[in-house]
């Protein structure tokens, strides 16, 4: 091998020994050498290796002022060239792992191989461990020898030029990608095998990826029906009678308002579903079964609900991805905030 | 979330997740007379609406056909 790895380290300026919260607000400032965090890290990687530079930004000033910072952390991998741009790790804080991310971005752009280390939960992770390559790591710094004995080898390969391999191998948070590659056992025996570990209580790993669903925190409870403002939404694909607005019956790229302001309830002279997940009919003959809004009428006349919502929502909620499902939940339940509502009943088929 | 399929609700992160009748027929029974009907949909839909002023601390199921009262609760595991 011909001379040591050339490193760059990105760290914010609390790492950086200019200051903290209050520092948070400073440039990008360039020191030769290591700062810091940069000499346990110089350590970890060994001989092979060496920090030429260490790049400082202020957490604030990165994320409030995104492109300037760039400019600046481009500018400074052009002058110093290195092999590998290191960030963090950034463990639980958010705006650092943003920043690292974005320092990872950039060095990305100009062909420097680039590494960071982050808490899986930062927004920094988040959103960017698809694009750049993120080592797990603690919430806290009591985790920054682990974090970077982790690191290292992967920083290593990196500014060598070589591929890392698998997420659950090297060691870095998956970035969705799947690889073509021969297991070398066909999958019934892979399956066999793993279904004799689960009976015999051996551990075994599946090799269908288990994506845990988000955990939203419950609403706050409502103090007054009475006072309240009630929406209805349905999954149950429920469509005016034709399906004039040509919704689709599954995997919905929309979901639909339609305005109930002025109906009792929903007559199946009306309304219909079209939903290619379950039975219709029955539906078809009461679409208040999926839509209870014959049954909030009357609760409104009584008193006992404020007011039912001018809108309903309705969508089939069927073999739709779930990434797809979340980002029709999020603009449904914008619009109804925007709306004043204080509750809302889904009806999922 | 009123939904027939609850456990579904429960294990995707709905909060406050209400037992529905079947999935053809969420909230009702066609098989009833329209008056028991009428009231077995009614049952489910204001145990949907007092479940939206009760406090949970995660995904939570309620009952509207549990016997007694209207409202039994079960948390999630």
């Amino acid at each position: 091998m011909s001379g040591s790895l050339r490193v760059v380290h990105y760290v914010n300026q609390f790492f950086g020994g200019i200051g903290g919260a209050d520092q948070a607000h400073v440039g990008v400032t360039v020191k030769p050498g290591v700062v810091g965090p940069g000499r346990l890290l110089e350590t970890a990687l060994g001989d092979g290796a060496r920090v030429e530079a260490t790049l400082i930004g202020g957490d604030n000033f990165v994320s409030e002022r995104a492109e300037e910072a760039s400019r600046a952390i481009a500018a400074e991998l052009d002058r110093c060239k290195p092999d590998v741009l290191v960030a963090g790790p950034a463990f639980g804080s958010g705006r650092y792992g943003l920043a690292c991310a974005l320092a990872c971005k950039v060095a990305q752009t100009r062909g420097i191989a680039a590494i960071t280390a982050m808490h899986p939960e930062n927004p920094g992770a988040s959103s960017a461990r698809r694009e750049i390559y993120i080592v797990p790591t603690g919430a806290s710094t009591t985790s920054m020898p682990a974090a970077l004995s982790a690191l290292a080898p992967l920083v290593r390969r990196l500014g060598r030029g070589e591929p890392l391999g698998p997420a659950e191998i090297a060691g870095y948070m998956p970035r969705g990608i799947r690889r073509v590659h021969d297991r070398g056992r066909p999958g019934y025996q892979r399956a066999l095998d793993m279904l004799l570990d689960k009976l015999h209580g051996r551990p075994y790993r599946s090799e269908v990826p288990y994506a845990a669903p988000e955990r939203v925190p419950p609403a706050p409870p409502i103090a007054d029906l009475s006072r309240a403002r009630i929406a209805m939404v349905t999954t149950g694909g429920l469509v005016r009678k034709g399906n004039p607005d040509k919704q689709v019956s599954a995997n919905a790229v929309r979901y639909h308002r339609h305005a109930v302001a002025e109906l009792e309830s929903l007559s199946p002279a009306e309304w219909e579903a079209y939903h290619a997940g379950y039975f219709n009919h029955i539906v078809n003959s009461n679409p208040n079964y999926i839509l209870p809004l014959s049954f909030l009428r009357d609760l409104e006349r009584q008193g006992k609900v404020g007011h039912v919502h001018e809108h309903i929502y309705a969508l089939p909620g069927v073999s739709t991805p779930v990434a797809v499902s979340a980002g029709h939940g999020r603009s449904i339940a914008a619009d109804l905030k925007a709306g004043g509502v204080d509750g809302a009943l889904l009806v999922a088929t | 979330m009123i939904s027939a399929i609850y456990n579904f609700a429960l294990t995707t992160g709905a909060n406050r997740v209400i037992r529905g009748a079947r999935i053809e027929h969420v909230c009702g029974d066609p098989t009833l007379s329209p008056e028991k009907d009428y009231a077995f949909g009614m049952r489910i839909v204001t145990t949907a609406l007092q479940t939206l002023t009760i406090a949970v601390p995660g995904p939570t199921l309620f009952d509207p056909m549990a016997p007694g009262k209207a409202e039994e609760t079960a948390h999630a595991s």
